[in-house]
């Protein structure tokens, strides 16, 4: 599978969210979005996950555009985690991950795996009102699982933001065993530490407008962050020469 | 379906029961002394045909109410509070008004004037709650609420502008009450209607399920959420403008039963349009008990007054119990 961004620009009224985004992405990768707040971010995830019509430009996933797919075929294709999800009915956990199997057909096995995979198995019958942040921040991840056909798309929109250390070391498993199952796996991070350690690649942004691109250890060093994030940054790596440790 | 759920469904089927033959037994003698005993041939159609229409507008507002709830994604949505039953008694008024003022009788004139005033009104409500493309939960009551008035002043210029003699029964139905006199024929098609739109909103259980999570989350599942949004809107206009057509505007049913029903069963829409309807028709039949029981000496209540205090003391129950997530 391959996604490949052309042109792409989304306009709200007068004011350009992204414009002229080019890129593209083979299946298998990781692809870490970073940039300031405000830059596009989530804007460029929706609109790859076809959520949000571009202005110009396009989003094609082999070949076939995202925004002129079926709700269903869609559905199969890539699935779509947001930063903060919402539940308005009395669900259970497992109610709501089953959910991702909408279009797609029931299937208990892939729910339970789903739930098992983000260490929620034994807490799916807990009601949605009463999970904390964490919990429905899994819970989402557990129904992009669900929905996920291997070798398609996901797309998370700050799927980290809730989690403690223990869970977000999980999740960074989880998103390499989908890569490695053959996904496309964009997210948008805010933990550049993280990014770094899981990342194949970076899309920066910084003003709707994709200010670096390319391979992560090969884009992000502190000077080219740091001017894209507007301060001085310093970082280290472990005894191991792994994981990063970034200052602000 | 789990044990507990069907449990459930079964005694809100037994309750049912139990309220209509309470209802068809209760007897109110010329004294005002209550006795209960099974009504001679000629009287049973005057329990029949209310208890069948108390079972079809009580249904019909539950689905209703459930079925905006879903579609607003707003617990407060229900066809009282947002102006499709002021909106289908507009239409109904204005037929009324029209076949007065003409001397004509409209074939079908006040379903048509119902069901168009309660579309209208929703249409209203809709467009005028719409803030940065979605839908704003709070601006949706408050406009709701403004086009529930709105529509109340046009009913009140209606009732003004006919003779005294008919104010009385233009009042009378603004407070909502069962028919005693209405042809089976009528029924038939109201309750066959109600019937269908409530097993259409049941065959979409699983769509609306995914319907209550977020715009985007619902999309990526898959779910085309103008077509069910287009579906459920109509259904529910009807439904709730078949509510009024009957017994006129009737408060609160349509607000209470699907939170009832939610709280009891806590499962997907498919079973939860079952249990509402049940639920619907059981709050109406009980408040038409209820009705029966008390007596001012001035005739008995009408049984909008009576779900207005029933419905919003139970409101409050379940806002407290809830700690505001009805």
């Amino acid at each position: 599978m391959r996604l490949q961004l052309s042109e792409l620009g989304v306009r709200f009224g007068e004011r350009t969210a992204i414009t002229g985004i080019n890129a593209g992405i083979d299946g298998g990768r990781i692809i870490a979005v970073l940039g300031p707040n405000a830059s596009g971010k989530t804007t460029l995830l929706r609109t790859i996950a076809g959520l949000q019509l571009p202005s110009q430009g396009s989003v094609e996933l082999d070949g076939a555009r995202v925004d002129r797919m079926s709700p269903h075929d869609r559905a199969s294709k890539l699935a779509w985690v947001p930063c903060v999800a919402e539940v308005a009915g009395s669900f259970t956990i497992r109610r709501v991950v089953e959910l991702g199997r909408y279009a797609i057909g029931p299937s208990t096995t892939r729910v339970d795996d789903a739930l098992a995979r983000v260490d929620l198995l034994d807490r799916s019958e807990s009601t949605w009102f009463t999970a904390s942040a964490g919990m429905r921040q899994r819970t989402a991840i557990a129904r992009a699982l669900a929905q996920r056909t291997p070798g398609g798309m996901l797309v998370l929109d700050e799927p980290t933001s809730a989690l403690d250390l223990r869970h977000l070391k999980l999740m960074g498993e989880l998103l390499r065993q989908c890569a490695t199952d053959g996904d496309i796996v964009v997210a948008a991070m805010h933990d550049i530490a993280f990014a770094m350690e899981l990342a194949d690649e970076v899309l920066v942004l910084r003003d709707g407008q994709l200010v670096l691109a390319g391979e992560t250890h090969a884009v992000l060093t502190p000077s080219s962050l740091g001017d894209v994030f507007g301060v001085d940054l310093a970082w280290a790596k472990d005894d191991a020469g792994k994981r990063h440790l970034v200052i602000p | 379906m789990r044990f507990r759920t069907v449990l459930l469904l079964v005694v809100l089927g037994l309750l049912l029961v139990a309220a209509a033959t309470f209802r068809i037994l209760i007897t109110r003698g010329l004294d005002g002394g209550l006795s209960f005993s099974f009504p001679e041939e000629q009287y049973l159609i005057y329990r029949l045909v209310p208890l069948v229409s108390a079972l079809i507008v009580g249904s019909a507002l539950g689905v209703s109410g459930m079925g905006l709830q879903v579609l607003l994604r707003n617990p407060l949505a229900s066809p009282w509070i947002l102006g499709l039953s002021s909106g289908a008694g507009l239409g109904v008024m204005a037929i009324m008004f029209a076949e007065h003022s003409t001397g004509m009788t409209f074939v079908g004139g006040q379903t048509i004037g119902a069901v168009v005033g309660a579309i209208m009104s929703l249409v209203l409500v809709y467009a005028l709650s719409r803030r940065r493309g979605g839908i704003d939960p709070m601006s949706m009551v408050l406009v709701g609420v403004v086009i529930s008035v709105l529509c109340g002043s046009g009913i009140m210029i209606f009732q003004h502008l006919v003779p005294m003699g008919l104010r009385g029964s233009f009042t009378t139905w603004l407070m909502g009450s069962l028919p005693e006199i209405e042809s089976w024929q009528r029924l038939g098609i109201l309750g066959a209607l109600v019937l269908g739109c409530t097993w259409l909103v049941a065959w979409w259980g699983p769509t609306l399920d995914a319907v209550c999570l977020s715009d985007d989350e619902a999309t990526s599942v898959g779910v085309n959420l103008p077509s069910i949004r287009l579906r459920l809107f109509l259904v529910s206009s009807v439904l709730a403008a078949i509510g009024v057509i009957l017994a006129g505007p009737i408060a609160f049913v349509g607000l209470i039963a699907p939170h009832g029903a939610r709280l009891m069963m806590r499962c997907s829409h498919r079973v939860l349009t079952i249990g509402t309807a049940i639920l619907g028709a059981l709050l109406l039949i009980a408040a038409d008990d209820v009705r029966q029981l008390v007596d001012f000496g001035t005739g008995r209540l009408p049984i909008g007054i009576v779900t207005s205090i029933i419905g919003g003391l139970l409101f409050l129950v379940l806002l407290v119990r809830g700690r505001g997530r009805v």
